[in-house]
């Protein structure tokens, strides 16, 4: 945005600012396409490595890098692009909001369709924002970890990739198959090859199906909802990342001078979609996104951007003293609750974590709740969790094994992690990770319950060894025959956990098989009894 | 008119005649009429490119099963996220040997594709059949993964064990199939051959192939013929099968067998494991309904 600084007031043609509100809008829209773009590359390539950098959203986020450093107490090597926003924020303010945030361009595409019910310029809990990040990075400190509930980021990928991207998917399959089934080969020659080309290019390869759908879709409806009250709600009074820019911006270089003698006509009271003018034609710093609609309003082309630090006075963030204490007290004191849980002592044996998550509170920690894991998960194994990691945990990903299993050599979800929960393992680490172990159930496994062959675990267990082995034994099915069957065990020290016993288990509902996290390498308070030391 | 040719006429007929969901009506009698001991040609060679021409060549080239303008499918086994070496898959040579000479031959379309066990892209990638499809330039080329509208429903009319699978539309519609499976262990059916591979084709819940297995690898031999059984034997599996992964249970043989009978192809292609036809139950079951021959004995076995 080099062009806003050079401008004066008098240079300011009605043609020229119409040209740099465009110029933000063509921004969005590539910052967008690129964010889009990265999207729909978080999956297999045909190499064992994404050669992009799919993860660079979360990696710019400074509100999720100082919520997971703190939760840590340590630096994140990963999210040292983050340094950047905040530098180019002491320059330029706000402008990440305007200009680039994802979140932000989707608001503003769908403003037209969900106009505010009344004057949208009143900012009603302007000062929540800072609330909730004081709260959440206190949190963060204590062991809480919730700064994926509120980031705009996590909420917005996790959203697309557990309910909007598979429903879109859905939704195309279901209209090529009917075309395909119902309509006359003419119309198929049509249909077909636009159907090939979608595949290939925006639709998912396959159709990935998850838990949380619905929940996931309504948290980012809702953030659609509340512009019903005001133009761009969720960034104006909740995002913890605006509230991070905001405090940045206070002492930014870069600062729009509203009319002081000008007509009154408060034109750019109205327009502004932060709600960042006041009466008196102050431009606030602290929620200014520079989106430069105020310049082009302004009948008298009164107001201007530029570098004049003096010249502006530097707004007030507006706190309560008390209840911004309240917050910080909060954030210090729930933390202490989650130990006092059933589940510190008895975590769901159910909850196997990905192949190199860190061990489950410093995974918990550093886990943004982005989805990119999941979405990324080629077996489509990983799944958000509900309950079972606590409230905090929602939709921290699990292995659910009866959904699909870990592919033995695929290590995508460690290269996309954009914090290191889980980390990037080699593809000979990811071979003796072990994530979970089986269990077989012999009330219900064919070869065991009923006589009948099967071993289609057996068949797919995919350590070179099998960990998975069988004992022939002579056996009544419910004929009263005497049969020869293969009846399946394990061999602990072989098993990983990978669960694609469990996904391939012909059996209709629960499988024979099933995987807990029993022996995973990441926690040793979970081993499994051995008589003698493995390996 | 003689008799094959009103048998096939008959057949030609009545094919446009079926209702949506084909039947398949295949009897023992008039499948043993035209019984003569059936050709099986192995082969030895490094250059398993080179290896599929000479065990074709006793038949008269790959000529002698597709014709010029036919839609052919070439199904090898491509099930396993594994690489060549590892004999979980079949050579990409000998496919691409196959499909490049199928072309020759004037094959209008030729298609490849498995229903695989791993993940779909990574098996034809790591197969190293993907690579070896893309290396031939020739439109009339189609490998593609299977599409999940495109398994029909099938009566298997003489299933003594399945009576209706889901079967891939192309594999049925196809003027010639041409079955390449990868000869390998397998701790249920003690081996995979040719028509093991020929679940590939099959859609829904696979596993429950496996109660009873012999014979209803049979049933589906009734429904799914190939015009030519290639076995991929250059490597082959003998533990941990049937995708393997350990170097050291594979054994290089360097050999290719052919027929244009599925049962005897893969009775002959036991013994390189020293084992015997009768210890396979899916090559017995096919057998006794007539599907081809198991005595080894009774095929003319050449070493091309």
């Amino acid at each position: 945005m080099p062009e806003c600084k050079s401008l004066g007031p008098e240079k300011f043609m009605k043609k020229k600012s119409t040209k740099l509100r465009h110029w933000r809008q063509l921004s969005q829209i590539l910052c967008f396409i690129l964010f889009l773009f990265l999207f729909i590359k978080t999956d297999y390539s045909g190499e064992d490595n994404i050669p992009y950098a799919v993860n660079i959203l979360f990696r710019i986020d400074p509100f999720l890098a100082a919520s997971v450093s703190l939760a840590n107490k340590t630096l994140i090597s990963l999210m040292w692009p983050c340094l950047i926003f905040i530098g180019l924020t002491f320059f330029l303010g706000r402008f990440f909001c305007g200009w680039i945030c994802p979140m932000g361009a989707l608001l503003d595409s769908i403003h037209g369709f969900i106009p505010h019910i009344n004057q949208g310029y009143k900012t009603r809990y302007h000062s929540l924002k800072y609330y909730l990040l004081g709260f959440l990075l206190i949190a963060a400190f204590f062991g809480l970890p919730a700064a994926g509930y509120l980031d705009p980021f996590s909420i917005l990928v996790r959203s697309l990739a557990l309910s909007v991207y598979p429903a879109l998917n859905v939704l195309a399959t279901s209209f090529f198959t009917f075309t395909y089934q119902q309509m006359p080969e003419w119309v198929n020659m049509l249909t077909e090859p636009v159907y090939a080309s979608l595949k290939s290019t925006i639709l998912p390869f396959r159709q990935n199906h998850y838990e949380l759908t619905f929940v996931s879709f309504f948290i980012l409806l809702s953030i659609f909802a509340l512009e019903r009250l005001e133009r761009r709600f969720f960034c104006r009074n909740a995002c913890p990342v605006g509230a991070f820019y905001a405090i940045v911006a206070r002492f930014t270089l870069m600062r729009g001078r509203g009319g002081s003698k000008c007509g009154k006509c408060r034109n750019c009271m109205t327009v502004c979609r932060m709600g960042a003018i006041d009466e008196e034609r102050n431009i606030s710093l602290l929620d200014c996104n520079l989106c430069m609609d105020c310049v082009d309003m302004c009948p008298g082309s009164k107001i201007f951007f530029g570098l004049q630090p003096k010249a502006v006075a530097t707004p007030a963030f507006g706190l309560s003293r008390r209840t911004f204490i309240s917050s910080l007290a909060a954030g210090a004191a729930l933390p202490f609750f989650l130990d006092a849980r059933t589940m510190a002592k008895r975590p769901d044996p159910y909850l196997v974590r990905p192949p190199g998550a860190l061990p489950e509170n410093e995974f918990l920690n550093r886990c943004v709740r982005c989805g990119e894991c999941m979405k990324v998960c080629i077996g489509n194994g990983l799944q958000p969790t509900f309950l079972s990691a606590g409230l905090e945990g929602m939709f921290s990903p699990r292995l659910q094994s009866r959904t699909g299993y870990c592919e033995y050599n695929c290590t995508l979800c460690g290269q996309v992690c954009p914090t290191g929960a889980l980390t990037e393992l080699t593809l000979a680490q990811k071979h003796i990770t072990k994530i979970g172990n089986i269990f077989f159930d012999k009330n219900r496994c064919l070869p065991y319950a009923k006589g009948i062959p099967c071993i289609v675990c057996e068949e797919h267990c995919p350590t070179p060894d099998k960990a998975i082995q069988f004992r022939e034994a002579h056996v009544l099915n419910s004929k009263e025959e005497k049969v020869l069957v293969k009846q399946p065990y394990v061999i602990d020290e072989r098993c990983i956990g990978c669960g694609i016993c469990e996904t391939k288990c012909p059996l209709p509902g629960p499988s024979a098989v099933r995987v807990t996290s029993a022996g995973e390498t990441r926690n040793p308070q979970n081993a499994l009894p051995t008589q003698s030391l493995p390996y | 008119m003689d008799r094959r040719y009103f048998l096939k006429q008959v057949m030609l007929w009545s094919a446009g005649l079926t209702a949506a969901i084909p039947n398949f009506r295949i009897v023992p009698e008039l499948l043993a009429m035209e019984k003569q001991p059936p050709k099986v040609i192995h082969a030895k060679g490094k250059d398993y490119y080179a290896l599929v021409a000479r065990v074709l060549e006793p038949f008269g080239g790959i000529g002698k099963f597709v014709k010029t303008g036919d839609n052919v499918v070439i199904k090898p086994n491509m099930a396993w996220d594994r690489s060549p070496d590892q004999a979980a898959n079949t050579h990409p040579l000998v496919v691409k040997a196959l499909v490049e000479q199928s072309l020759d031959a004037g094959a209008k379309r030729i298609m490849v594709f498995d229903r695989t066990c791993n993940e779909q892209r990574r098996c034809y990638v790591n197969s190293g059949i993907q690579q070896a499809m893309e290396s031939i330039k020739d439109k009339r080329l189609k490998y593609y993964h299977p599409d999940t509208r495109k398994f029909v429903p099938v009566n298997i009319e003489s299933g003594k064990a399945v009576n209706r699978l889901e079967i891939y539309k192309d594999a049925l519609d196809a003027d010639t199939y041409i079955n390449v499976p990868v000869a390998k262990h397998h701790s249920l059916s003690k081996l995979t051959l040719g028509l093991k591979n020929s679940m590939g084709v099959l859609g829904g819940n696979r596993g429950n192939m496996h109660h009873n297995l012999g014979q209803k690898l049979a049933d589906l031999a009734t429904v799914v013929r190939p015009k030519l059984t290639v076995i991929d034997a250059t490597r082959i599996l003998l533990r941990n099968g049937p995708q393997g992964g350990n170097i050291d249970d594979v054994k290089i043989l360097d050999t290719v067998v052919a027929s244009a009978d599925p049962v005897a192809c893969d009775a002959f292609a036991t013994t390189l494991f020293d084992m015997k036809p009768e210890e396979i139950s899916s090559t017995v079951a096919a057998y006794k309904m007539g599907l081809g021959e198991m005595d080894l004995a009774r095929m003319q076995i050449t070493r091309a």
